[in-house]
């Protein structure tokens, strides 16, 4: 472990940069089922410059080769000595799977960033809704310290949506900020009740009827949204029928999408969707299908939004099922060996987890 | 049940060193106990480490009733595993060959990596457990380019053949090699049949014109006694050692595998009209010695092989029914060879392309008159068939204590 002896003041250190120094992990904490916080510094000279909701890359050395894995920071830049990942371990994933067997206090692993867009940084507003479900919390709570440590009097209305009582992640420390923060509004929904936890709130899904009751004012705030697509598309169409002014709302999908599909209450409006930020054409080309593909989205994704349909099963990059062929264009993809070298070089790609990086015509 | 016991008995009365009685030839009870005792039961051939090139390379197979696949994983290792998905059933992988990334069943996208773990099946219970529904291994061992497989629940030691093979292998380097071509040919008679007509070149002169023009027809040769008398074997065994090649003839004490090096007519090299060369790359950097004939190698049930200095040819036997038989040929060269600048891949495959069907004839012929009310067994030639001989002695000495063990009361049929 790093000597902790030697102890500097911010003005005598410089901010952690990813090409030289690497992260070693200093906690590692459950948080509920399934879900685990770790938590990493690098060493005595180095702190962490970000924004809160912006998300880093681990670079994993499993034993089948080094796996990319994108996570969102749940730790705030108020407290700038260390930053935490806060991650739950789906069904079938690999990566995180491996960081609960084997990171530990004093692990090492390189990692890259921090970036990303889906921060109030980037978009102040007077009142703020983070509506979230399941692990979309960890950019939520990122923000929300952040909040409580700088700005403590700011209005959040602040929902999360989870299966069960005992899987809402940071339960606790919420309620223990809801004390601290006179303006911050708690809501919590589940699906289904369990026998290890009473639960006297909201049951069921979000929808139009649930939406206005966990934040009556939310067309007065700038909405920020994190969860499964489903959950995302459900969110999306509410807010689009009830007339949202979209250009306030902000959302940020999973570096591993949930592999349960929740079917979404509404069907994705004809869309009328106003563009959220700077949108890249994709040309389905099979399907004469020209769409837009909105920031942060993978080619799926936009394909689904826009009627045209890959085949897809596992959706975070193994089974393969969705495997198109590019035409053109670029696109970063953040698989989990579920293609070939060859099949790359071939030109083809998940659309499960890719995203564009210019525009792209896609054999689909 | 009745066929056991027939098969028992007529074990039992046979004559020594004549061939079998007709049900062993065309019988489909007895072509199951086949497959149950010697096929379901014993190390088979497969293919070579080179068709696997990458992880992710696969081969399929199907012995009898059991589809197999056999894949590299990303450690490099090779696996086999039931080709059959732990969901429903499906077969996984439904191609001769290809690449995945991962083992993804066509079904309903069940993934699974190399190694055969599940890593992902859509939508299942909670609490439903991966690690219980894994890709069925299939014993899978590799040797100097051949890999074989056991389907047995506890799979015979391998190790015996392994240390009695490899030394003369070795040299030749074949996991380095590439498949230049390779062919499957149904032949129409009983798969002990195709091996008889193997095990002999008593019926070389009257077939094979194009292999007669470099290959001896000496029992001494291609059979499995005599060789150790034979002053021309002798001579080109210390030839061939001096030139650190593994070569005097050598056989398991159970007599299922064999292997022996032996001097082409002439100054042959190799299998062509000419004798001459067919690749002008040498198969293996390692081996270079001058007219070092063939290194001929067999494994009963599945394979017989020829390994000379620039190519080598292998053999699988894997039986169909009662009555049919695929013979599948693999040509080897040097993995570097360019086909069209190093050989001509007509003038590479056609001695033993003709020689094939050379022989699927003979068999077709053998196995149509088997089928004769009047057909009787009829005695071997001592002196050019003891080859065939040694095989349906092996065959009846591994099937027939597996017949009587076999928990059922061999009783003699009532007549």
């Amino acid at each position: 472990m790093t000597d902790l002896g030697l102890y500097r003041h911010l003005d005598q250190m410089a901010p952690w940069n990813d090409r030289l120094q690497v992260l070693e992990v200093i906690g590692v904490s459950d948080e509920a089922p399934d879900v685990k916080t770790f938590t990493f510094r690098s060493d005595n000279q180095t702190w962490f410059r970000y924004k809160p909701g912006q998300f880093v890359t681990l670079e994993l050395p499993t034993p089948d080769g080094p796996l990319m894995r994108t996570y969102t920071l749940s730790s705030s830049p108020s407290r700038p000595f260390s930053i935490a990942v806060t991650v739950k371990a789906q069904a079938g994933s690999i990566g995180t799977r491996w960081m609960f067997d084997h990171l530990k206090p004093g692990s090492h692993v390189k990692a890259y960033g921090p970036n990303g867009d889906f921060s109030l940084h980037s978009h102040p507003a007077a009142k703020y809704l983070f509506i979230s479900a399941g692990s979309g919390v960890t950019p939520m709570m990122s923000m929300l310290r952040w909040l409580n440590d700088c700005a403590p009097w700011t209005d959040v209305g602040f929902v999360n949506c989870a299966r069960r009582a005992e899987e809402i992640i940071f339960r606790k420390e919420l309620e223990l900020l809801g004390g601290h923060m006179p303006g911050l509004s708690l809501g919590f929904m589940i699906e289904e009740r369990s026998s290890r936890e009473g639960w006297y709130g909201h049951m069921g899904r979000i929808d139009a009827i649930r939406l206005p009751l966990l934040a009556p004012d939310f067309r007065e705030r700038e909405i920020f949204c994190c969860g499964p697509d489903p959950f995302m598309r459900a969110v999306r169409g509410m807010l689009e029928a009830a007339g949202f002014d979209m250009t306030k709302y902000h959302q940020e999908s999973f570096a591993a999408p949930m592999v349960e599909e929740i079917p979404a209450p509404f069907a994705a409006p004809d869309s009328v969707a106003v563009p959220v930020e700077a949108a890249t054409p994709i040309r389905f080309a099979l399907s004469d299908v020209d769409a837009e593909c909105v920031a942060g989205q993978t080619v799926l994704q936009t394909a689904r939004a826009s009627g045209v349909r890959i085949p897809a099963a596992c959706e975070f990059g193994l089974c393969g099922t969705c495997k198109v062929k590019k035409v053109s264009g670029a696109v970063e993809m953040s698989h989990n060996g579920g293609i070939l070298d060859h099949e790359i070089d071939d030109g083809f790609i998940l659309a499960c987890c890719s995203k564009p990086l210019s525009a792209l015509e896609i054999e689909a | 049940m009745d066929a056991r016991n027939d098969m028992l008995r007529l074990l039992n009365s046979r004559r020594e060193g004549f061939s079998l009685e007709q049900p062993f030839y065309t019988d489909p009870d007895f072509f199951k106990l086949d497959m149950e005792l010697i096929w379901y039961r014993d190390w088979l051939f497969i293919g070579h480490d080179c068709e696997l090139p990458k992880p992710g390379s696969f081969i399929t197979v199907q012995i009898g009733d059991y589809p197999v696949v056999l894949v590299r994983d990303q450690q490099g290792k090779i696996n086999a595993f039931h080709n059959s998905c732990r969901h429903r059933g499906s077969r996984v992988c439904n191609t001769d060959k290809g690449m995945a990334a991962k083992l993804v069943c066509p079904y309903h996208q069940w993934t699974y990596e190399l190694d055969g773990r599940l890593l992902f099946a859509r939508q299942m219970a909670d609490g439903f457990d991966k690690s219980q529904f894994g890709l069925k291994p299939v014993a899978c061992e590799s040797v100097a380019g051949y890999i074989f497989i056991c389907l047995a629940k506890e799979a015979a030691d391998f190790a015996p053949m392994r240390a009695m093979i490899e030394p003369y292998l070795k040299p030749h380097r074949l996991s380095e090699a590439k498949i230049a071509f390779e062919s499957t040919i149904v032949e129409k008679g009983n798969w002990k049949l195709v091996w008889e007509n193997n095990r002999e070149c008593y019926h070389c002169a009257g077939n094979h014109p194009e292999l007669c023009k470099t290959f001896p027809e000496a029992p001494t040769v291609t059979g499995v006694q005599g060789a150790d008398s034979d002053p021309e074997m002798l001579a080109h065994w210390a030839k061939c050692e001096a030139a650190g090649l593994p070569s005097k003839f050598r056989i398991d004490p159970a007599g299922q595998f064999r292997a022996t090096r032996a001097p082409l007519l002439r100054d042959a090299v190799s299998y062509t009209m000419t004798g001459k060369r067919a690749v002008k790359k040498n198969l293996s950097d390692s081996v270079s010695a001058d007219r070092i004939g063939t290194l001929m190698h067999y494994h009963y049930p599945t394979t017989w092989n020829h390994i000379l200095i620039d190519h080598a040819v292998t053999f699988r036997v894997l039986p169909i029914s009662a009555t049919e038989t695929a013979v599948t040929t693999k040509w080897l060269v040097h993995k570097d060879a360019v086909e069209g600048v190093d050989y001509d891949l007509a003038e590479l495959t056609h001695v033993w392309t003709e020689t094939n069907d050379q022989d699927r004839r003979i068999v077709e012929e053998n196995a149509f008159g088997i089928l004769s009310p009047a057909y009787e067994p009829g005695p071997y030639s001592e002196l050019h068939e003891g080859g065939v001989i040694q095989f349906v002695d092996w065959y009846a000495r591994f099937i027939g204590p597996r017949l009587a063990d076999d928990g059922r009361p061999a009783l003699r049929s009532v007549a």
